[in-house]
């Protein structure tokens, strides 16, 4: 009986020690950071823009070996069927079925090695398309192919 | 079959000398016993008695067959004494009335005639482990886990490896459903196994292209016995997701002619978490009470079974049906988070909205055995179709119209469809001469896949495939195995163009359609080869095998050319991929004494063209509307790990065990050099203690186990992954047989997950939006089997 338990005990604590492997140096597991709370940041949760004109986005992108890319995608939520990444709801139109929605997707380089960058993108909202709720979505990888998104809700009037 | 350790009663003489029995002690006549290595094959007698005249010293082993039986084999050591041998009591073949019960020692017989890692349960294990699905039933054995798509639906993950590295094979055909789909289970009836074996490392050469990473091969029922009718019933019930339902099987069987049928019905709601609300990304999704929104499901299998039965010839023609329906949680589809009618879908638990897929899977398979001098032949042809929806609200990602056009002929909720049809044969002859048994085989399948809906993830395709292979094991003597075996594959996999049904813009802003993917021809060939040695000192073994496995790529590593948003990806597939090729080497060595068993299986595979869904650093504008591009790429790859298995018997009726298992994973070259596998299992052991009480008057067999689950944390991860933390679930089980009139009725019970306890499995399909795995869940399962005609075999 003590011998079984003392092989038990030596059997778990050998497959444990094993098991619980260093860590890997120089691999990259973060996911890089779109910082919701910079300065300047635009356009936040609820956000309101204006058709036809122009806005600018900011966003302060980190991480903590080196960017990749980045893309935006502004398309139209009449219907309510998704949900922004985000905590709080805004207030909602009702829902309709969309004629001519905005759609816009852009991807954008980083310059290599970078740890942090400040995107600015000015985005022109054309006058002739529909007003109403929208989601902004950005998604921004880091060199190792981890990817982050933020959903953000939007109001185009 | 069963083997039993025959244990000496009496010495006298130099004979060998014996008497067959059926289980209520009257003596069987005519039954035929074979003595091994010598090959000497005696009748027993009007007494059932049998006799062998000078038998020579050394390790012996006796095969008693008789028509209606069970197969009987002992391994018994001769002396320089005679040996009388303690009555050899043969079971009937009637698996429905008495459990099927794959004893430990003919466990041991089969492991030691393959040098590969292995693992067999019965369908008695199945109900004691009931889960979800086969796989979840299969995931206390070592090295096995599953892909786990909510409360029903699982796909088998050998030693980290599944999806199409995995070979399903049912009633000796592979099964072919959608391997490569992520939140797509395995189309398997639980209910209509027999015996499952799981063989864990490279099999191509049983098995051909993707038996890279093993092999869970199904095995029907036991057939009934002559001149016998009766079923059986099985019913279940869980308390998690409010599941009921139940399995009929009915049979009957002339000397020659049998039919066999079985029915499997199941529904259940929406499952539970030890959790009230989640997170999808910062979004907070309450639960209500607990449940999982829209994971309810149904599933409903029909089997026919009916065949002609000679010693010489048997022929078997099965056909089934499975279709099931389930519901994917409504609140994330895939990694997006999605807005819900919590009026609509918190109404009942039990109901399906969208999303939800469907599934449908139809088989036709003949399978005749014909036995010729010391040939066996064997032939199996079979024709499958998996037919799979899944429906969706339309979303208007990407460059899609926001409205879906009313011209379009897939209707609006219909996402994706994948019409599989597929049709197989193996054939395979095998022949005993002297100390070697020498197999050859050969095998074809041919397979035409459809798509349909309006969301694009992988081509239709055509794909041909055929392979040959001999097998010899050859044994040097008792104690000594040895197997080699090679084979030659070939295949062909035709891609069909695909065209978007919308337009992109490019850049310049010009609108055009999309070529998704190019329509392309590749074939490819392979050698394949496995060695391997068992040896059986006596209480002690070991094995030894190295062998190579390939892949064939498939089409979505071929020629994907579209954005899942699931994942919110654009999979870039590479029509140069070569077959993907692995080689490794096993160990297995352990004891097998009377109270104690060890079990030590360790491995080292290394890959030199894994081939991976690489996630890049750029995002593509064009076909990939804005998405991640992720590219099929290969890389060099190192596995190794090992599973470690003990159980002790004490004070006669307890019994401990303890089942371990590690696996480590590493690209060694491409992108993501230094980074492990996705879907790595982390370290684990099941330690558990079952306590089996003498209660033959009020319950047979009867037994409570408490099991712990522990699991070490995962942090080797690859993009997109997260790493997991550890955690630790009990489970407790108990059943038991109870004797009414002439039959037993089954019953087990578990409690899953006992504590509640809220944890994230590393290998879930929903690990990457966090979602925890299911809360306490008590199953209950009952098996009452009946008779109509013939005699009770208890």
């Amino acid at each position: 009986m003590k011998y079984i338990k003392q092989l038990f005990v030596t059997a778990a604590i050998a497959l444990f020690t094993t098991a619980c492997d260093k860590d890997e140096t120089g691999i990259d597991t973060e996911y890089p950071v779109i910082d919701a709370n910079a300065p300047g940041t635009f356009p936040v949760q609820c956000s309101t823009v204006k058709r036809g004109e122009k806005f600018t986005f900011k966003a302060a992108f980190s991480d903590n070996m080196a960017l990749g890319s980045y893309s935006l995608d502004i398309h139209h939520n009449f219907d309510h069927h998704t949900h922004s990444t985000e905590v709080s709801d805004c207030s909602t139109d009702p829902v309709k079925k969309p004629v001519n929605p905005f759609l816009l997707i852009k991807t954008f380089d980083i310059p290599e090695s970078q740890k942090a960058y400040a995107a600015i993108q000015e985005i022109e909202v054309p006058a002739d398309i529909d007003p109403g709720d929208y989601h902004f979505m950005i998604r921004l990888t880091d060199k190792e192919g981890w990817q982050t998104l933020r959903g953000i809700s939007i109001k185009i009037q | 079959m069963i083997l039993l350790f025959a244990l000496p009663a009496k010495l006298v003489g130099q004979t060998l000398s014996g008497k067959v029995v059926s289980s209520t002690g009257q003596p069987l006549t005519g039954a035929t016993i074979t003595l091994m290595p010598e090959k000497i094959a005696l009748p027993s007698d009007v007494n059932g008695t049998f006799r062998f005249e000078a038998v020579k010293k050394g390790r012996h082993s006796l095969r008693i067959s008789f028509v209606g039986y069970k197969t009987f084999a002992s391994l018994f050591i001769m002396s320089s004494d005679s040996l009388l041998l303690k009555d050899i009591i043969l079971r009937a073949e009637e698996g429905q009335l008495q459990e099927i019960t794959i004893k430990e020692d003919y466990q041991q017989l089969r492991r030691q005639q393959v040098s590969l890692s292995m693992e067999i349960v019965g369908a008695d294990y199945l109900r004691r482990n009931l889960g979800g699905s086969l796989m979840q039933s299969l995931e206390k054995l070592p090295g096995i886990k599953t892909i786990g798509i909510g409360s029903g639906g699982s796909k088998p993950l050998i030693r980290g490896l599944g999806f199409n590295q995995v070979v399903v094979v049912e009633n000796g055909i592979r099964h072919e459903g959608q391997q490569w789909c992520a939140d797509h289970a395995l189309e398997i009836d639980q209910f209509a196994a027999g015996r499952v074996e799981v063989i864990k490392g490279p099999s191509a050469f049983l098995y051909g292209s993707e038996a890279i990473g093993g092999a869970v091969d199904i095995k029907p029922a036991v057939l009934p016995a002559g001149h016998t009718a009766g079923g059986s019933a099985d019913l279940m019930a869980k308390s998690n997701n409010g599941l009921y339902g139940g399995s009929v099987n009915l049979y009957a069987r002339k000397q020659r002619v049998f039919a066999d049928a079985r029915m499997t019905w199941q529904e259940y709601g929406d499952y539970r978490v030890p959790a009230d609300t989640m997170y999808v990304y910062d979004y907070a999704v309450p639960l209500h009470e607990n449940r999982l929104r829209n994971t309810a499901g149904q599933e409903r299998n029909v089997h026919l079974r009916t065949g002609w039965l000679t010693s010489q010839f048997q022929s078997v023609f099965y056909l089934s049906h499975t279709f099931s329906q389930s519901g994917f949680f409504a609140n994330a589809h895939g990694l997006e988070p999605r807005r819900v009618d919590l009026d609509l879908h918190d109404r009942s638990s039990r109901d399906m909205q969208l999303p939800f897929q469907q599934v449908s899977h139809t088989k036709i398979i003949s399978q005749s055995e014909f036995r010729y001098g010391q040939n066996r032949f064997d032939m199996e042809l079979g024709y499958q179709r998996n037919f799979r929806q899944e429906h969706s609200q339309y979303v208007n990602h990407g460059y899609m119209p926001p409205v879906y056009p009313s011209e379009q002929s897939a209707p609006e909720t219909l996402e994706r469809a994948y019409d599989k049809t597929v049709f197989s044969a193996n054939f395979k002859n095998e022949l005993t001469y002297k100390n070697h048994t020498l197999t050859i085989g050969t095998s074809g399948e041919q397979q035409r896949n459809t798509i349909g809906g309006w969301g694009f993830l992988i081509p239709a395709f055509t794909q041909t495939s055929a392979g040959a292979f001999i097998l010899d094991k050859f044994k040097v003597n008792e104690k000594l195995l040895l197997q080699g075996a090679l084979r030659y594959d070939l295949g062909r996999i035709h891609i069909r163009e695909y065209n978007d049904w919308f337009t992109s813009q490019s850049e310049s802003g010009n609108s055009t359609y999309l070529t998704r993917a190019e329509a392309i021809t590749r074939t490819f060939k392979n050698v394949n080869w496995s060695a391997g040695l068992n040896y059986t000192p006596g209480k002690f073994f070991l094995k030894v095998n190295a062998g190579s496995s390939f892949r064939m790529p498939i089409a979505k590593e071929l020629a994907a050319n579209g954005i899942n948003y699931h994942y919110f990806r654009y999979e870039k597939g590479d029509p140069s991929l070569s077959a993907e090729k692995s080689y490794q080497l096993d160990l297995g060595t352990g004891i097998n004494a009377e109270k104690f068993t060890a079990e030590l299986t360790p491995f080292l595979n290394y890959f030199p063209n894994y081939i991976y869904l690489n996630p890049t650093a750029r995002h593509d504008y064009f076909y990939g509307a804005g998405n991640q591009v992720f590219n099929y790429a290969q890389s060099r790859v190192l596995r190794y790990g090992s599973e470690l298995q003990l159980t002790y018997r004490f004070l006669s009726n307890w019994n401990a065990s303890l089942a371990g298992e590690y696996l480590y994973t590493r690209q060694l070259s491409g992108a993501k050099r230094g980074y492990a596998l996705p879907f790595s299992p982390p370290a684990s052991a099941l330690a558990g203690i079952t306590y089996k009480p003498n209660w033959d008057k009020l319950l047979t067999d009867a037994y409570f186990t408490l099991d712990c689950r522990l699991t070490a944390r995962q942090n080797r991860i690859v993009p997109p992954e997260r790493p997991t933390p550890a955690y630790q679930v009990f489970s407790f089980s108990a059943g038991g047989k109870v004797k009414t009139g002439a039959q037993y009725i089954s019953v087990s019970l578990q409690v899953q997950n006992t504590w509640n306890t809220r944890y994230l499995s590393h290998t879930s399909f929903y690990r990457l939006i966090g979602l925890p795995e299911a809360g306490r869940n008590v199953i209950l399962a009952v098996k009452i089997p009946f008779v109509i005609k013939g005699k009770s075999t208890s």
